[in-house]
């Protein structure tokens, strides 16, 4: 496979508080890795199918994305790997995840990635609208941004 | 039991906990759920353990308003088609057609053409996308089937894989329209006062000429497999035309001249409950016909037909309640504007008994029939002669004040309305979503599902995605709404009992 091997791809809404963490951290990634060719940053407010598109053609994926488990303190970061994404979950009859969008690539014999890591940043707010991220989740983003830089070099 | 058997007992009891804890933390965390906002049905049980009542709530969103004030006005239709990634193109428009108002222009004839030519595209994808992916499992592989079988891929596996391409192959394919028109599919830059800002070019004429004649063709062929699967099922029509899922209230929807369905443009008409036309208005007038609700125990705002007042979550001749969406269209309209449209039609009206159609379930059918219309328009549309003019945009001149813009989003009317001082800088905003245009009968449907699936205090098994397919019919985007997040949203449903006690809890995330 030709290009970038590693597709590095934020999700959220960037007006929509701590929901826009995903975009800025890839935005700054996106800055520090603009010279390596081994590494293509994206990022997207889609979700669900709309992925099947960013995900093709890459042999890596990982994705950062907020979440809301309110099971864990704010600016904490969940770590998955495509194990620990049960393919075909049970419980999402109506909307496709991305383990889901893997089979179904595979299924389609789309070229999907071999292996996709989900950071997802445990967030406070992200209904109210605004450009500013809670004080946790800004205080966070230096330990985030090591961590996923350190991902991706791996 | 001894030591020995006590600490066996401890850890087997300690990694059941910490697989199931793992096992749930997977579904949790699979990131469809991503920022997860949880619905929340509470039932509220009579003295002989049925049903009283069953209210549907669902998470807000905060600061619209707050967020637009101070803003240029021609900044909405961007912030607006932002706000969710589910429906972007149909608050473009609406916010477009609001800033056409607000400064009191009328868009080119190749500009509106071009408007309606995109819109057209991003509903058929819209409505492709609630067919194979959204509401459509749960008739294609079935309602009863496990929730790992009930999508997308346990579509492709009952229509074949030769099927599954051409979905995701089309979906592409009209999205490219999007793109080519907008820039970004997800926050397109297209309207403005007056026109649009890119035309279109001669020499891409022909592959979005192809384009819109597969379009008719992939329409068409969906209506086959809805017709194959479900209407050939006489379970499924059954379950469609049952009691469980009717509801006899009003209906709104966006006509033009000669009262066929619009998704662009036109008048709003509403219907009763058997058919006949209660008004018809512009958007500019919607205020004067639709008023807004609150009720205690939820967030949402409960429009109804204000001349007729608030008369609670009632049926029949006297209910101010009325739905919107692909079935509200199809019961207030007289036709559809397009000839395979028409047909389809007729014969849905025909099989089901006339007009108006109060099953929630034949939204679904109703749906398809509009995918037809879509790209039968797209296709009227792309070959007008005049579409690749370059007159695509009149500058505005006069001072604004007040905007309002209605368009029928995928799942209904859509309605967007800004005040500005005399710079066009934003002094109010306000928005009335489909879904919360819907919300009433959501809640009605909710209520009703529930009714059935308990009775002397015995909870059927799967009630949830019996109440779930209630109200994703509606294809409701709660992100909108509420204006969370879109997407798949987790459902916990509390039980309690006539002292108010919660006696049970289902969850399904």
């Amino acid at each position: 496979m030709s290009g970038p091997g590693i597709l590095v791809l934020g999700l959220g809404n960037d007006i929509l508080t701590d929901d826009a963490v995903g975009l800025l951290v890839v935005r700054q990634l996106g800055e520090e890795f603009a010279d390596d060719p081994r590494v293509e940053v994206r990022e997207t407010q889609e979700m669900g199918l709309a992925l099947l598109d960013y995900l093709t053609g890459y042999r890596e994926a990982i994705l950062v994305d907020a979440i809301q488990t309110g099971k864990a303190s704010p600016g904490t970061l969940h770590e998955l790997d495509s194990d620990g994404l049960r393919l075909l979950a049970g419980g999402t009859p109506h909307f496709l995840g991305v383990g889901e969008t893997l089979a179904l690539g595979r299924q389609l014999g789309l070229a999907m990635p071999e292996r996709v890591r989900i950071f997802a940043i445990e967030v406070t707010d992200a209904q109210t609208l605004g450009t500013r991220l809670s004080p946790a989740i800004q205080q966070a983003l230096p330990a985030i941004l090591d961590r996923i830089r350190a991902a991706i070099r791996e | 039991m001894n030591d020995e058997a006590q600490q066996t007992w401890n850890t087997g009891a300690a990694k059941a906990n910490a697989a199931y804890q793992g096992a749930r933390r997977n579904i949790t965390i699979n990131p469809i759920t991503r920022l997860e906002g949880h619905g929340k049905i509470d039932i509220f049980l009579d003295g002989k353990g049925d049903v009283e009542r069953a209210y549907l709530q669902v998470p807000e969103l905060r600061g619209f308003e707050v967020f637009s004030i101070g803003r240029p006005a021609e900044d909405m239709p961007q912030i607006t088609s932002r706000i969710c990634g589910v429906c972007p193109t149909a608050h473009h428009m609406a916010a477009t057609k609001a800033l056409d108002d607000l400064y009191q222009i009328e868009p080119t004839h190749v500009g509106r053409m071009i408007r309606e030519l995109v819109y057209n595209a991003f509903t058929l994808e819209d409505h492709a996308l609630h067919f194979f992916v959204l509401g459509g499992p749960d008739f294609i592989v079935g309602p009863d089937a496990p929730p790992a079988e009930r999508n997308i891929v346990g579509v492709i596996q009952k229509v074949g894989l030769e099927a599954g391409k051409k979905v995701i192959g089309m979906r592409r394919r009209i999205r490219e329209i999007t793109s080519y028109f907008g820039g970004k599919v997800v926050h397109p830059v297209l309207g403005l006062p007056g026109g649009v800002s890119k035309g279109l070019k001669a020499e891409d004429l022909p592959k979005f000429k192809e384009l819109a004649k597969d379009g008719v063709e992939f329409a068409e062929w969906t209506l086959s497999i809805f017709k194959q699967i479900v209407l050939a099922n006489p379970d499924y029509v059954k379950m469609i035309t049952s009691d469980a899922y009717t509801h006899k209230t009003c209906y709104m929807g966006q006509v033009d001249a000669q009262n066929k369905v619009n998704f662009y443009d036109g008048k709003l008409r509403v219907v009763d409950c058997d058919g006949k036309e209660v008004c018809k208005f512009t958007a500019r007038e919607y205020r004067d016909y639709v008023a807004e609700h609150v009720e205690p125990w939820s967030y949402m705002k409960f429009t109804f037909l204000k001349d007729r007042g608030w008369n609670g979550f009632t049926e029949g001749p006297q209910s101010s309640i009325y739905a919107v969406g692909p079935l509200a269209r199809l019961n207030v309209a007289e036709g559809m504007a397009t000839p395979k449209a028409q047909a389809a039609y007729e014969e849905f009206f025909k099989t089901l008994g006339g007009k108006p159609v109060h099953h929630t379930l034949a939204t679904h059918w109703a749906r398809v029939i509009e995918m037809i219309y879509a790209a039968e328009r797209l296709e009227q549309l792309i070959n007008d002669p005049d579409i690749t003019s370059p007159d695509i945009r009149r500058v505005p001149t006069s001072v604004p004040t007040v905007g309002m813009g209605v368009v029928e989003a995928p799942r209904g009317t859509l309605f967007h309305h800004y005040e500005t001082d005399e710079k066009g800088l934003i002094r109010m905003a306000n928005m009335v979503v489909a879904t919360g245009n819907n919300a009433s009968r959501i809640a009605m449907s909710v209520e009703r599902a529930a009714k059935g699936l308990i009775k002397g205090g015995h909870v059927t098994e799967g009630l949830l995605n019996r109440v779930e397919m209630a109200f994703r019919a509606y294809d409701p985007c709660l992100g909108c709404a509420t204006h969370t997040l879109p997407g798949h949203m987790p459902l916990i449903a509390s039980i309690y009992d006539t002292r108010r006690c919660l006696v049970r809890t289902l969850k399904q995330d």
